[in-house]
């Protein structure tokens, strides 16, 4: 999440030079961005079948949704009193950078064949990193990082696209060390901050009378998991994903011993 | 047969589904003389207008108390309330005080060494030394 920061700037390059293929299919595209899941496959079928015909290099149908929006002349320079209500109206630097990829998403025969296991077995977990710290989450849990998440505020939805395990009772899919992105989605909304009592820590010198107290006071980012979703094989193949034969680093579904 | 409580079917978890920012109330109270509320009455006549538009969702109230430092109060959803004093302080160090009061939860400040908090049953069971197959040393 964090190194996309550093293709913002990038990212924002492009969507100004970028013209707009299908600015007009969706109201808000880094809304559509975001909640992939409800508007996953509507949005899906306008996007490729406008991508067959302006991009057919580009295999991902949701690299480009994102970059070519084209944001309209009163979101560039908003006047002073403007407040912004909704994330179209946030500027462009400021908007989130959909990942891009520079190949399709490569699976293996035997992970296809595995896949609708894990899939068909609720309840599912992943073990998501940040910082590479890692989070068992399921949907609903509490979240309290360790730290204050700069940039955030309560409400935003953030996309945890790192994970190193995700898995269900049974079937367990294991990264080496992390699973494609494009395997899984988990997302998590901000609810707050939260501070941590006053701690005083009393420090002494020898020798000496006066006792130095420091005084520190935390504050963490709290958040809650939205949703944790395996990707069916379907999903997959319709977001382009090719079929390869096993690999040695290639990621495999294990079965609970 | 021993009395049961009613048990709940369903507990809170804000932010799952629909978002509920917690922070219901904001009030404001200053001096109308005092030196020691000057930052505040300048907050009120410059900051808190963008401030309060952008969040619809809490309700506000300016009110003078005399002979009193300025004092902003949160008042939250879960029935508490988080007062901070902002006596001799900038507007926008009152700005930051007014944020810190919309993102708090209201709930009081606690230690907390674990990240994550779960009600869900684990997702792969407990484990067992009757299952499974047998494993060599």
């Amino acid at each position: 999440m964090f190194s996309r920061s550093v293709l913002r700037r990038f990212a924002s390059d492009l969507r100004m030079s970028a013209p707009s293929t299908i600015s007009g299919a969706a109201p808000h595209p880094q809304r559509a961005c975001l909640h992939q899941t409800a508007s996953l496959k509507a949005s899906q079928e306008q996007a490729s079948s406008q991508l067959s015909s302006s991009k057919p290099e580009s295999p991902l149908s949701a690299t480009p949704r994102a970059q070519t929006s084209q944001p309209t002349t009163n979101q560039r320079t908003p006047p002073n009193n403007f407040i912004p209500q909704n994330r179209s109206h946030t500027p462009d630097e400021k908007r989130p950078v959909a990942p891009e990829f520079k190949e399709p998403l490569k699976v293996t025969r035997s992970l296809m064949e595995r896949l609708p296991h894990l899939v068909g077995q609720a309840p599912h977990y992943v073990v998501a990193k940040l910082h590479d710290k890692p989070y068992l989450l399921t949907p609903g849990d509490h979240v309290r990082l360790p730290f204050l998440m700069p940039k955030v505020q309560s409400g935003d939805i953030l996309r945890f696209n790192r994970a190193s395990a995700l898995g269900s009772r049974d079937f367990t899919l294991k990264g080496n060390p992390h699973i494609d992105e494009r395997l899984f989605e988990c997302r998590v909304r901000v609810t707050g901050t939260d501070a941590e009592p006053l701690r005083i820590k009393e420090k002494t010198k020898r020798r000496q009378r006066h006792v130095q107290q420091i005084r520190s006071k935390e504050r963490y980012t709290v958040m809650r998991v939205m949703e944790v979703r395996v990707k069916t094989p379907e999903e997959l193949l319709q977001e382009g994903a090719v079929i390869v034969e096993e690999g040695e680093d290639s990621p495999a579904i294990e079965a609970k011993a | 047969m021993t009395v049961q409580g009613l048990r709940t079917v369903t507990s809170a978890q804000n932010g799952a589904g629909a978002f509920i920012l917690q922070c219901k109330r904001l009030d404001l109270h200053y001096n109308l003389q005092g030196a020691s509320s000057h930052g505040l009455r300048t907050f009120v006549q410059t900051l808190l207008p963008k401030f309060a538009r952008q969040y619809p969702q809490i309700e506000f109230r300016v009110s003078p108390t005399p002979k009193k430092h300025p004092v902003v109060r949160g008042h939250y959803i879960n029935g508490r309330e988080k007062p901070i004093c902002v006596r001799n302080m900038q507007p926008n160090e009152i700005l930051k005080k007014v944020i810190l009061l919309k993102e708090a939860s209201g709930e009081k400040n606690r230690r907390q060494s674990k990240p994550v908090r779960s009600l869900n049953e684990s997702v792969r069971g407990i484990w067992s030394p009757y299952h499974g197959d047998l494993r060599g040393v």
